[in-house]
């Protein structure tokens, strides 16, 4: 059983980050592509580096080196949560290899396991970039004891466990559910959303209930945090107090019970694994189809209409655009439930946020676009376009228009509470509408440029396109960072001159998004 | 109809592809293209269809230059591949239902195209089941209804036999009988030489990458008893820089 688990094992791990692929290749696109990846990477990593360990610093400089270990379990406990439930079913229940694996003697339980350890592999390297900036900070500043070092270990390579345990659990579930409908890609993405959400308001509801005020956390700024900390994750606050005291037994037993949960989840999983992969890689076929009545449409609408029906027909597609979307509503409808003037008056923000809130709806709207990677997602398919009398410009055009479409009904609603809760009036209500449309507009054309340079056709398995692709990260994020440098350009900004500000950034992202769009055509 | 014209294409880092082909397809012609593995038909195909650039040559359809109007060329032809990965989102009907609307087929045509079709293949039950039910045989029916579906004049096929069960193939050959009769024209790649010796009236074989024969079925088969032995005889005897023209010489 162990050696068969070894196999599979190493299968997983040969190719992780496509490392295999681009050690074999020849191909010199298949090289360049993978440097550009790499490139990207170490840029985003970079900044998390550089992030995690300034907050390592800043906590330190304000004396509370003690919560340092335990808010970096919180931050990377919660990375590896979020990302785990969106995408812990697609990993798990891959379809690639399925019918291969099954057909050797191998067991179901080796192949969850294996698996089980791909996405372990996946997520330690995340927690490590979180975790060993901050740490290093830590013990140059503190100088704890060799304890504290040697604790260390066990506590690093266990936070993973316990959030992956939760987040499998949860798209076990969600997967479960979902492979018994249907329409199973939507209802997977809408309870993956659903999901998130649902974590998002708990967390909310969680820190929400510390009964300090903005002055008491002022005073016991330590205390507090503690114990937001403890409420939030309880188990960081204690492998975090083994690590600052260099209490090692207490790291190991930690590291154990975490592992001891995260195998019996594995466990659990591994007895529905077959089932829910049956439900999932069969479809009914009915054979009863009739001739009916056919209409001919215009042709940017059928493909508009196909690229819909692709949209849709992924789950991980799906569940890592629209949470954007979602978000933006959820950000404005909690605007207007909390008041805007609590977040515009609050004598705590030293600048004046209003301005702001236009950049802050766009980009977390475009914190994920679809256009970046429909390119990408066409993968084999490609000859057929490729084959048809269709212009470019038919072909672009239909993937804006999707993307533009399916963001309308979720932009209306954020600007109907926008408008409630902060009534603008005048340009600032303009300027409310505009900026978060030229944005979300900007980010498709820059989505699908970046696509246009970096496709990703050979795929087996979606995740590759839309979580690590080229495209996604530096394509699907456009919109985000451009949004989020209008922010600070907003904060700083004199209000006396707001309105010209939003007006320049306007113009120049429409006419960025106007060259760029006759560029790729 | 379809004039191919010193075709060249090679691969970055590898030795495969095409060096200098050309090969006219005139109006009537059932063209047969036949050639080991990795020959480079299917990359010839490719790059007829406009799915590849070409590294040199030209490829003109009905007279117009694959590189100067790719869009007029392409609603000339119909290309089905190999291993026709299709939409699996959607299903069969919807499929057809987007190639109908890309060639601007009426909605009258083209429901009597699919009936027709469908009913003569046997998927018309199958047409309102997502494709990703299919088999490979389904697959490769539902690719050429969507390729009977706009009445092409040209019709490119690679491996087309591939994965149909024998009385999908024997109506393939009539569709393929019927369209030549009415004066279009078929190019396509197979490795069934029994069929290329009884559906064909021209042959090309190639061997990596290069055309060692080309001509009249008549021509071709005044070297042997069958188009295998001849084909045998063909590639082995072929040198590397062996290459005969479209004159038909061997």
């Amino acid at each position: 059983m162990r050696a068969r688990i070894n196999v599979l094992v190493r299968a997983e791990l040969c190719n992780i980050y496509g490392w295999n692929v681009f050690r074999s290749s020849r191909d010199k696109k298949v090289k360049k592509r993978a440097w550009s990846m790499l490139a990207v990477w170490a840029v985003l990593l970079g900044l998390l580096v550089f992030y995690m360990g300034g907050l390592s610093y800043s906590l330190l400089f304000l004396g509370m080196g003690d919560v340092v270990p335990a808010y970096l379990t919180v931050i990377a406990s919660l990375l590896v949560f979020f990302f785990g439930i969106l995408k812990a079913g697609s990993v798990i229940f891959r379809r690639e290899g399925y019918d291969i694996l099954c057909a050797l003697p191998v067991s179901k339980t080796a192949i969850v396991a294996s698996r089980f350890v791909r996405m372990y592999v996946e997520d330690l390297l995340i927690v490590l970039v979180v975790l060993l900036p901050g740490i290093i900070v830590y013990v140059w500043e503190v100088r704890p004891g060799l304890g504290s070092y040697l604790a260390v270990v066990p506590w690093a390579v266990s936070v993973p466990f316990i959030p992956m345990a939760g987040a499998i659990m949860i798209g076990t579930l969600i997967t479960g559910i979902s492979s018994r409908m249907r329409y199973k890609s939507v209802v997977a993405a809408g309870l993956s959303v659903l999901a998130v959400l649902g974590v998002v308001y708990l967390s909310s509801r969680i820190a929400a209930m510390g009964d300090g005020s903005g002055e008491d956390l002022l005073r016991e700024l330590s205390v507090h945090t503690s114990a937001l900390l403890e409420k939030l994750y309880p188990p960081a606050v204690w492998v975090s107090a083994a690590v600052v005291k260099g209490q090692l037994w207490k790291s190991i037993l930690w590291a154990g019970c975490s592992l001891a949960v995260f195998a019996a989840v594995a466990a659990v999983v591994s007895r529905c694994f077959h089932w829910i992969c049956q439900n999932l890689y069969t479809s009914p076929a009915e054979h009863s189809y009739e001739m009916e009545r056919l209409e001919q449409s215009p042709v940017l609408a059928a493909l508009c209409r196909r690229e819909l029906r692709r949209y849709l027909a992924s789950s991980v597609y799906v569940s890592n655009t629209i949470i954007g979307p979602v978000m933006g509503c959820v950000m404005a409808g909690g605007l207007l439930a909390v008041g805007a003037e609590t977040i515009t008056e609050n004598p705590l923000l030293p600048v004046d946020v209003e301005g702001a809130i236009p950049f802050l709806l766009a980009g977390v709207f475009c914190m994920m676009t679809p256009a970046a990677t429909s390119i990408s997602m066409e993968g084999k398919d490609i000859w057929i376009l490729k084959s048809l009398p269709l212009t470019t410009k038919a072909v672009l055009d239909a993937k804006i228009l999707m993307n533009l479409l399916l963001f309308l009904p979720f932009y209306i609603l954020a600007e109907i509470l926008l408008f409630l809760a902060l009534r603008p009036g005048g340009l600032g209500g303009v300027w409310l509408v505009l900026i978060p449309a030229a944005i979300i507009l900007f980010s498709c054309v820059y989505g699908i440029t970046i696509d246009l340079h970096f496709p990703v056709l050979d795929w087996e398995d979606e995740v590759r396109v839309v979580k690590q692709s080229a495209s996604a990260l530096l394509g699907g994020m456009g919109g985000f960072l451009l949004a989020f440098l209008c922010v600070v350009g907003a904060l700083w900004i004199p209000a006396e001159y707001r309105d010209v500000y939003s007006g320049c950034v306007c113009a120049v992202i429409l006419l960025t998004a106007g060259i760029l769009y006759r560029y790729i055509i | 109809m379809l004039q191919i014209e010193h075709l060249t294409k090679h691969y970055k880092g590898s030795s495969k592809g095409i060096t200098d082909l050309s090969l006219h397809i005139a109006p009537g012609d059932i063209y047969g293209f036949i050639g080991h593995n990795g020959a480079g038909k299917t990359t010839t195909l490719k790059c007829v269809a406009g799915i590849q650039d070409m590294d040199a040559g030209t490829v003109r359809i009905h007279g117009v230059d694959m590189r100067e109007d790719p869009i007029e060329c392409k609603r000339q032809f119909a290309y089905i591949p190999d291993n026709p990965d299709i939409y699996s989102y959607l299903t069969g009907i919807q499929y057809l239902d987007l190639i109908a609307d890309v060639f601007r087929v009426g909605a009258r045509e083209r429901e009597e195209r699919i009936k027709k079709y469908g009913d003569a293949f046997g998927i018309t039950p199958s047409l309102g089941d997502l494709i990703s039910t299919y088999s490979h045989g389904m697959k490769q029916k539902l690719a050429l209804i969507s390729a009977l579906v706009h009445c092409p004049r040209l019709l490119l096929l690679d491996e087309p036999f591939v994965g149909l069960d024998p009385k999908a193939s024997v109506i393939l050959k009539e569709i393929m009988r019927g369209i030549c009769a009415e004066g279009g024209a078929i190019f396509f790649s197979t490795h069934v030489l029994d069929v290329a010796e009884r559906l064909c009236n021209k042959v090309a074989i190639i061997k990596a990458g290069k055309l060692v024969a080309s001509g009249s079925m008549e021509e071709i088969m005044e070297r042997g008893n069958t188009l295998e032995a001849i084909f045998m005889e063909v590639v082995e005897d072929a040198g590397e820089d062996q290459c005969v023209g479209e004159s038909g010489a061997l």
